[in-house]
């Protein structure tokens, strides 16, 4: 079923760039209310849905709806203005007004209240992600990561019907960026209010989406919660994009320190990982390499693999120099093999396999 | 008579420069923000005052602005007063010669700063004069002010264009460039070199004034 509840697009943008060629974009999808992130290589035209649904590029026609409100409708001809959407933005360098300390940025929206009652909005605006205390700080002064913070409070402070992020993290260190990425979705399930992240990291896509849209040069490819479009590419374009990793979002069921392992359910398939530095209950999202699963026809003993994990081949499909093999255990894991250990194995859809996986070959994703 | 002609030149540079940086600013931002039909074109009519003799330019804001002008014949007819031979006429003169300097200038200060910080105000509810003022205006202002201060240079040394519009009356119209020519060719050295100097005193100040707030480079590109 189509969720429209948090961004509701189906439009068509035709970008004609004095010296270059001519862009279309043709995007159709609904989103539950959450974070839809939008993922995409660069040039897929990311950027340009973000522009259209702010206001700042006009469709040539279609419709969009956001947080419930129409923005945007070529039939009705509605078109309403950037600065009567009530669309919040975030761009990548956060883009704070340099000449006005925190406060007087995140203030900027709060229209013509009162100077008290402005500095008292920015305040509690500030608070909800983390940053009061440089309230009185300019812009120049600020970490890239607390420029985020700011360029977040900023854009939710007017109570926006949605906000969009356009990469927010690409130029942030790993800290600041899982740091940032807690905030974000614990600001979303506070206020409500649907966010649009664009990224072309996947594993920010799984740990924060709660769908994803996939866009490849102008068109969506795909659509549906992150980690079963991760396990399934349905385009060729979104397995370009995934690539041979596997990603995971799971929970943490506990930790084992003195022997250096954590357990993690990924949703019916219990793992052993290396030791996170996560509470037991919260999610995950972990990372796979596919050319680190070893696959065997029996039951393997005495391995120093941590996992041994029974399950079903799926698919097999054939890439350029080997073959990726979709196990059911019942979490989908991607393996790839050689062309000759699959005729060696006698590798096809429904035989029983044994999947091999390292604790350590697990990597933390965000 | 070098007092009132230092007098009328600072006062109608002042007026000019005024004028200028307020058409000027919202001319330059439009070129630098704006997308329409003969963006070029009007970029390029307006610096004509540029590349063409001042005199040139002088004949046609008499061809408009004169007795028997486009527009300075009607408002005669009505009112009885021309322009011509006025102090309004240095102004005048001056306000032309310079706005093609400011415009550059705030072309260059707009798009040197970020389009999205416009974007990102009108996303927080604000319309496009507020934007303007508190957004685009302070992140262009070191530009904008160094245009400023070309633009009052340039109408402060201004001679071809106020002579032909203004005339050249010791007393009324005639400005300290007008002087120093006067006096070069009545063979009065000594004021000639006075007032050389003078001017020369202005235009430097007011250059190293400019050279500290617009960044190298940021007069052209």
């Amino acid at each position: 079923m189509r969720r429209t509840e948090g961004f509701d697009v189906d439009v068509v943008v035709r970008r004609r760039p004095r010296r270059s060629d001519p862009f279309v974009l043709q995007a159709e999808f609904g989103t539950a209310i959450g974070i839809t992130v939008v993922f995409g290589p660069s040039g897929a035209g990311k950027s340009t849905l973000l522009m259209a649904v702010l206001g700042a590029i006009a469709p040539d026609r279609g419709r969009i709806v956001a947080g419930g409100r129409t923005l945007f409708d070529s039939d009705s001809g509605t078109d309403l203005a950037v600065r009567r959407r009530r669309v919040g933005i975030v761009f990548q360098d956060a883009l704070l007004f340099p000449h006005l300390d925190v406060a007087g940025n995140v203030a900027f929206g709060l229209g013509a209240t009162p100077r008290e009652a402005r500095r008292r909005g920015a305040l509690a605006a500030l608070d909800r992600v983390g940053a009061r205390d440089i309230a009185d700080l300019m812009p120049a002064e600020l970490s890239g990561g607390q420029r985020q913070r700011v360029a977040l409070a900023r854009a939710l402070a007017p109570g926006p019907s949605a906000l969009l992020l356009d990469e927010p993290f690409s130029a942030l260190d790993a800290p600041s960026r899982k740091a940032l990425g807690e905030t974000l979705l614990d600001l979303q399930r506070g206020t409500g209010v649907p966010f649009l992240h664009v990224t072309h990291d996947l594993g920010e896509a799984v740990r924060l989406g709660s769908d994803l849209v996939v866009l490849d040069a102008g068109r969506v490819v795909q659509v549906g919660p992150p980690q079963r479009v991760v396990a399934a590419p349905a385009a060729e374009a979104t397995a370009r994009a995934v690539g041979t990793e596997n990603l995971f979002t799971g929970v943490v069921r506990s930790h084992f320190p003195d022997r250096g392992y954590s357990e993690v359910d990924l949703g019916g398939t219990v793992v052993e990982t290396g030791l996170l530095d996560v509470e037991p209950g919260r999610s995950v999202a972990l990372g796979l390499r596919a050319e680190d699963i070893l696959l065997a026809v029996e039951r393997v003993r005495g391995t120093s693999a941590r996992n041994v994990l029974a399950g079903t081949i799926a698919e097999l499909s054939s890439l350029a120099a080997a073959v990726e093999i979709r196990v059911v255990t019942p979490v989908v894991f991607r393996v790839v093999v050689t062309h000759e250990a699959v005729e060696q194995l006698g590798l096809s859809r429904g035989l029983a396999v044994h999947l091999l996986i390292k604790a350590h070959a697990f990597h933390r994703l965000l | 008579m070098i007092l009132h002609a230092l007098r009328l030149s600072l006062m109608a540079s002042a007026l000019a420069t005024a004028a200028v940086a307020i058409a000027g600013t919202l001319t330059g931002w439009l070129l630098a923000r704006r997308e329409f039909r003969g963006r070029e074109l009007l970029d390029a009519l307006l610096t004509l005052p540029l590349v063409l003799p001042p005199t040139v330019t002088g004949y046609y804001l008499l061809v408009v602005l004169g007795r028997g002008g486009v527009i300075g014949s009607p408002v005669y007819r009505a009112t009885g007063w021309s322009m011509t031979f006025t102090w309004a006429a240095c102004v005048v003169a001056g306000a032309v010669m310079a706005f093609p300097l400011m415009v550059r200038a705030a072309r260059v200060a707009f798009e040197e700063t970020d389009g999205r910080h416009e974007i990102a105000a009108a996303s927080l509810g604000h319309g496009w004069l507020s934007t303007f003022v508190f957004v685009a205006l302070p992140l262009a202002r070191r530009g904008l002010m160094a245009g400023v201060i070309l633009a009052f240079a340039r109408s402060l040394g201004e001679f071809g264009a106020t002579l032909m519009l203004a005339g050249n009356i010791p007393g009324r119209t005639q400005t300290l460039p007008l002087a120093i020519y006067d006096a070069v060719i009545s063979g009065q050295d000594r004021a000639a070199a006075w007032l050389a100097v003078m001017l020369t005193a202005v235009s430097v100040a007011v250059m190293l004034a400019a050279g500290r707030l617009g960044r190298p480079g940021s007069a052209r590109r």
